[in-house]
């Protein structure tokens, strides 16, 4: 029943497009004690006084993009670390899913919003490049006896090897809002020893400073939640994405099993920030982590909330029981 | 034993009517001429229930045989007969072609976007959506309604767009074979990134049955203007195995152009995941070719038919596969041989049929003779 009167306030906000209905919806939002809390202060109010959620805590929304600024300036330097003890490890393996359900295709070009430490884009350059391996490969096995022509021309080609090896060049553009955490990944990056086909930008998810259809991927891994507008995010998404590009988003969601919901809602409490202590000497930004998890909208809600912005075709796959939640929607 | 021509079908028909005939009147001849070692009343009895037991069969057999003949004429098709069932089967038929051809924005106007609605509706689909791509300069914009789903602005459903971007993918594969590079490549020449193949999650699998569709909508289209020709009377009607031989040629010959990779092809059709599809497709196109040919049979010829012709259908396909003369010359050779060896297998079985009745005939009167002669038929 809720879901059904969430949906009908969509579909009316949708069509009319306009400022005066979102009020109108938000007031009777607001008035609807069924909506969820996120869905009413996504609208906001009409001018100036919009609060959001930082966590567990309500905040005016122009500090937010703030708190969560010194949040992860806070973390940076152990964000990799914390990563693996706090997700065992299993972060790596959510990620090498993302990989293999975006099966990137030579020469496309990646956007990792909210990247921060670059563990997206360093699988996307790893994963180009073996594709590029296997492809020569077959083409050398193809072309076991080649003719005088095609030796002559792999003559000319290994030339120009270093303007255009190949169709096109795969590249990838990290960009986070945070500057401390493109640090880190800069110097992951250099002492790896990559650095061809990649990029350091700083920018805002909800104002990315990119012309309109630049890139064939457009990724986010664990960083949308902590964008203040998710719907301005999921606009400009669209915005800088070519037609036919996609739009994969990473992000924890609502676990669907309920015993394991109780198990998780127990560690991610309990231990996460404990260990936060441990290793980052921050409990509160972990706390802040594991309460912006539970505020965030789970699988259905966020599908809708990506078909909205203007994406087809979108679908989502439960990684974990649930635990995190990939999804995935294309621009045509 | 039939007045009819024995060449016009080369169904397995049983003459299992005229059996039981002889066999109910050989009953009738026994329960008269049994002696009175029982009651008079039960024997009478008994042989009462057998006679209306057989009548009964006679009748339904006499039904049937009257609707098969009926029907066994394709070019004049005799609306007398009974033909609740042949109706039907034609309606059926003409539904599938329907559904087959049935524009996708009907079909898919909610386009609220479930992984499994998607997977079904792409199959369903490409029979149709190649029509669309064909006719592309004139697009219907019948999709431009503001309904629940969210493709107002879209000029076509993503379905429709699939179904061209994999029409358009065809051209790649004597380059890339059967693979979501050919795909990719397609997309781009029609202007989409070539992210968008991860909307093809069966990948390979998609493009070939797509591909496999595309054909058998092609074979039908050609099969049914034949088909009108026939009933406008501008072409002579064709013997059953010769239009049967034209249809595989025909639907084979779709092949050519890529036969290099259809190996590749067929080893992704055999994939487990892909099977129920091709086995789909390929049971409607070996229905849609004896429907053509002008079999309406009910019974078990039905599945008989069909059977036999998938299996021409495969084996002249895997011929084709390692055939190397000019034009495939030997695949239409061994197409033809095969068609004839289930021609001439139909016409073995009708006469070991009725040499089998013959023969039981015979010792059935030879049983009633020693019975007349040792006395046991005699009631004292």
């Amino acid at each position: 029943m809720a879901a059904s009167v969430r949906l009908l306030l969509r579909r009316a906000i949708r069509l009319s497009h306009g400022n005066t209905n979102v009020t109108a919806a938000e007031t009777a939002g607001r008035s609807g004690r069924r909506l969820a809390p996120s869905t009413c202060r996504c609208f906001g109010d009409a001018a100036g006084d919009r609060s959001t959620h930082f966590g567990f805590e309500t905040v005016p929304e122009a500090e937010k993009a703030k708190k969560v600024y010194k949040v992860f300036e806070n973390v940076a330097h152990h964000y990799d670390t914390m990563n693996d003890a706090m997700s065992l490890g299993i972060h790596r393996l959510w990620k090498d899913a993302l990989l293999h359900a975006m099966h990137p295709q030579p020469g496309a070009q990646l956007l990792d919003v909210a990247g921060g430490t670059g563990d997206i884009a360093f699988r996307f350059l790893e994963y180009v490049r073996s594709q590029r391996e296997r492809q020569r490969r077959r083409a050398a096995r193809t072309v076991q006896t080649p003719s005088w022509r095609d030796i002559s021309s792999s003559y000319s080609s290994s030339e120009e090897d270093g303007e255009e090896a190949g169709p096109r060049e795969s590249g990838a553009v990290v960009c986070d809002i945070n500057k401390e955490m493109l640090k880190v990944g800069k110097r992951r990056a250099d002492s790896a020893g990559v650095t061809a086909g990649l990029s350091w930008v700083a920018g805002d998810a909800e104002k990315l400073p990119f012309d309109d259809d630049q890139f064939d991927i457009y990724t986010v891994a664990f960083g949308i939640r902590n964008v203040t507008h998710i719907d301005q995010a999921l606009k400009e998404a669209l915005r800088v994405l070519k037609p036919g590009g996609r739009f994969m988003c990473l992000e924890f969601s609502k676990v669907t099993n309920p015993v394991l919901a109780r198990l998780y809602d127990a560690y991610s409490f309990n231990v996460i920030p404990a260990l936060g202590e441990v290793i980052a000497a921050d409990w509160k930004s972990y706390q802040y982590l594991v309460e912006s998890i539970r505020k965030f909208p789970d699988q259905e809600e966020f599908k809708i909330m990506i078909e909205d912005a203007g994406f087809f075709c979108v679908k989502y796959y439960n990684l974990t029981g649930g635990v995190v939640a990939l999804h995935s929607g294309f621009k045509l | 034993m039939r007045p009819e021509s024995n060449e016009r079908a080369f169904y397995f028909e049983g003459d299992s009517l005229a059996v039981a005939r002889r066999f109910a009147v050989c009953c009738f001849a026994e329960s008269r001429l049994s002696d009175a070692a029982a009651p008079r009343r039960e024997k009478q009895r008994a042989a009462q229930r057998n006679m209306a037991a057989l009548l009964r069969g006679l009748r339904a057999g006499r039904a049937l045989r009257g609707l098969a003949r009926a029907v066994a004429a394709p070019t004049a098709p005799n609306p007398q007969s009974g033909s609740l069932s042949r109706g039907f089967h034609r309606a059926a038929l003409r539904l599938q072609d329907e559904s087959k051809s049935d524009k996708p924005p009907s079909s898919s106007s909610s386009s609220s976007t479930t992984y499994h609605e998607h997977g079904h509706r792409a199959d369903e689909d490409p029979a149709g959506a190649p029509r669309d791509a064909a006719g592309e300069a004139s697009r219907p914009n019948t999709s431009y309604q503001d309904q629940a789903g969210d493709q107002g602005e879209e000029y076509e459903t993503e379905e429709q767009l699939q179904a061209r971007v994999l029409t358009a993918a065809l051209e790649f594969v004597p380059l890339h074979g059967w693979s979501l590079d050919a795909v990719a490549a397609a997309a781009e020449t029609l202007g989409l990134s070539s992210a968008s193949t991860g909307m093809f999650h069966n990948g390979a699998g998609d493009l070939v049955l797509h591909f496999v569709a595309q054909c058998n909508a092609q074979l039908t289209e050609t099969l049914a203007e034949q088909h009108n020709r026939v009933q406008l009377g501008q072409a002579e009607p064709k013997k059953t195995a010769d239009f049967l031989r034209d249809a595989v040629e025909t639907r084979l010959r779709m092949h050519i152009p890529y036969i290099e990779s259809w190996p590749q092809a067929m080893s992704i059709l055999l994939l487990p995941h892909n099977i129920p599809e091709s086995l789909k497709h390929l049971s409607t196109l070996v229905d849609d070719m004896w429907y053509y040919a002008g079999d309406r049979s009910t019974d078990m010829n039905w599945y008989t038919k069909r059977a036999a012709l998938t299996g021409i259908y495969n084996t002249t396909e895997l011929v084709m596969l390692q055939d190397s003369s000019p034009d495939f010359l030997d695949t239409w050779n061994f197409l033809d041989n095969r068609i004839q060896d289930v021609v001439k297998m139909g016409a073995a079985a009708k006469q070991a049929q009725a040499t089998g009745e013959t023969v039981v005939q015979g010792l059935m009167g030879a049983a009633v003779t020693l019975k007349n002669l040792t006395g046991l038929n005699q009631r004292r």
